[in-house]
């Protein structure tokens, strides 16, 4: 009987201890009721953005070395699949998605890229673009969880192909309630690492001259 | 047809030629070892710059420290992806924390743990040194399993020039190092002489809030 009854106090706890994993690792975060409803308004609200120019600041910390580094620089999306990120601080460096080509521009070299050669540049092509353009829900590359908060809502998507397995466990992303905008962007890597990309000053259907995507 | 036999002939004998023949052993200088070998290296951030066989990539390279005295190489692109996480320790191990498919082949991991292990100074911790000179040069060795790590010092041991591994008759590695020196070199070139390889390596300070 003592054995019986030690068995269901450890059931108990494991019960919660995980529910209060499950609770705690989004705090201020509740699961959404209506997810149907959620990913059509997502997709409706996100097809009104027409382009996107924001500040980013990125805070890559590398757990086991306890060892954080913090860039920032600026953002620009134009619909459709037009994308430039520009590091600028502590170091510089160029990314820019056009369509189906790419340029990356370090401080000693540019490189172009035609992203249908390469099927990972493509995944990477596709999910950076399905991430502003609102249309990650219907992305095969993820399945996704989506959450509601006060002021956002939280989508943690968790790659389906091995490829991007290896890489990322989960990728999170906030999103405003108001204009269903990007917020941020988390990365959390397989050995415990993780970047996080927040985006400020977000200024929404500005008009953003094609020049900026030039390749 | 005895011109071109001649010129093979000598391109023949060039290429064998050892790229060491006019080194002389010298008495060692332990003074001058002491003072110049790259015994430490300072936590540092570099942009770094791959270029292998006519392709290019760019990361961030975290060389730490660590509590046992051992040494943590990281290489991440710009975005934050982790490439590979290195281990080096005191007594010569090495550990692979972790890296990416596309990089797990033997050959590139032992290339680059020579390369990082001849940029953190690691084969001249110990010594002992064998000393030679050659042109207005000092060659300080240190024997690795097949081929020999050098630290070069001008003659009048005023400064360190550079580190090379070599076999006995090949030049194979060059590690020249730009402005400051260690242990927290400003920009460090490494160079393979056998193949087209070459990593650059340009310090930068880390701002924890880069707004």
């Amino acid at each position: 009987m003592p054995d019986r009854l030690s068995s269901i106090l450890l059931s108990v706890i494991i019960v919660l201890v995980g529910t209060t994993q499950v609770t705690a690792q989004y705090d201020g975060y509740r699961s959404i009721a209506d997810l149907p409803a959620f990913k059509k308004k997502f997709a409706q609200e996100s097809s009104k953005v027409m382009s996107i120019t924001s500040d980013f600041t990125q805070d890559k910390t590398l757990m086991a070395l306890t060892e954080k580094i913090s860039s920032s620089g600026k953002f620009w999306f134009k619909r459709n699949n037009r994308v430039r990120i520009e590091y600028l601080k502590p170091f510089t460096y160029l990314m820019v998605i056009n369509g189906d080509k790419m340029m990356v521009r370090d401080s000693d070299k540019e490189n172009k890229i035609n992203v249908k050669s390469n099927k990972l540049f493509q995944q990477v092509n596709r999910i950076m673009v399905d991430c502003v353009q609102g249309t990650i829900l219907d992305s095969k590359d993820f399945t996704t969880k989506v959450f509601e908060g006060e002021k956002l809502y939280l989508l943690e998507m968790t790659p389906a192909a091995k490829t991007l397995r290896e890489f990322f466990q989960t990728i999170v992303l906030t999103v405003d309630k108001q204009d269903y905008s990007v917020s941020s962007i988390e990365m959390n890597e397989p050995a415990g690492d993780k970047t996080i990309i927040s985006f400020k000053n977000k200024r929404l259907n500005e008009q953003v001259a094609d020049a900026v995507f030039a390749l | 047809m005895r011109y071109l036999l001649f010129s093979a002939l000598c391109f023949f004998c060039w290429s064998c030629s050892s790229d060491y023949r006019y080194m002389t052993s010298v008495g060692g200088n332990s003074t001058c070892a002491v003072k110049l070998a790259p015994a430490q290296f300072k936590d540092s951030w570099y942009h770094a710059s791959v270029d292998v066989v006519g392709r290019h990539i760019s990361g961030l390279l975290l060389i730490k420290n660590m509590p046992d005295s051992a040494y943590r190489v990281v290489f991440t692109n710009e975005a934050g992806v982790t490439f590979f996480d290195f281990g080096f320790a005191n007594d010569k191990s090495f550990k692979v924390h972790s890296i990416i498919s596309q990089l797990n082949k033997k050959p590139v991991i032992e290339t680059l743990r020579k390369d990082f292990e001849l940029i953190l100074g690691l084969p001249f911790r110990s010594g002992p040194y064998e000393t030679f000179a050659m042109n207005d040069e000092i060659f300080f060795g240190v024997r690795q399993k097949k081929e020999m790590a050098y630290f070069i010092t001008s003659k009048d041991c005023a400064s360190l020039r550079r580190l090379e591994l070599g076999s006995t008759r090949k030049r194979k590695v060059t590690v020249k190092l730009i402005g400051k020196q260690y242990p927290a070199p400003e920009k460090i070139e490494l160079v393979h002489n056998t193949f087209k390889m070459q990593i650059t390596l340009t310090r930068f300070e880390k701002n924890d809030s880069a707004q």
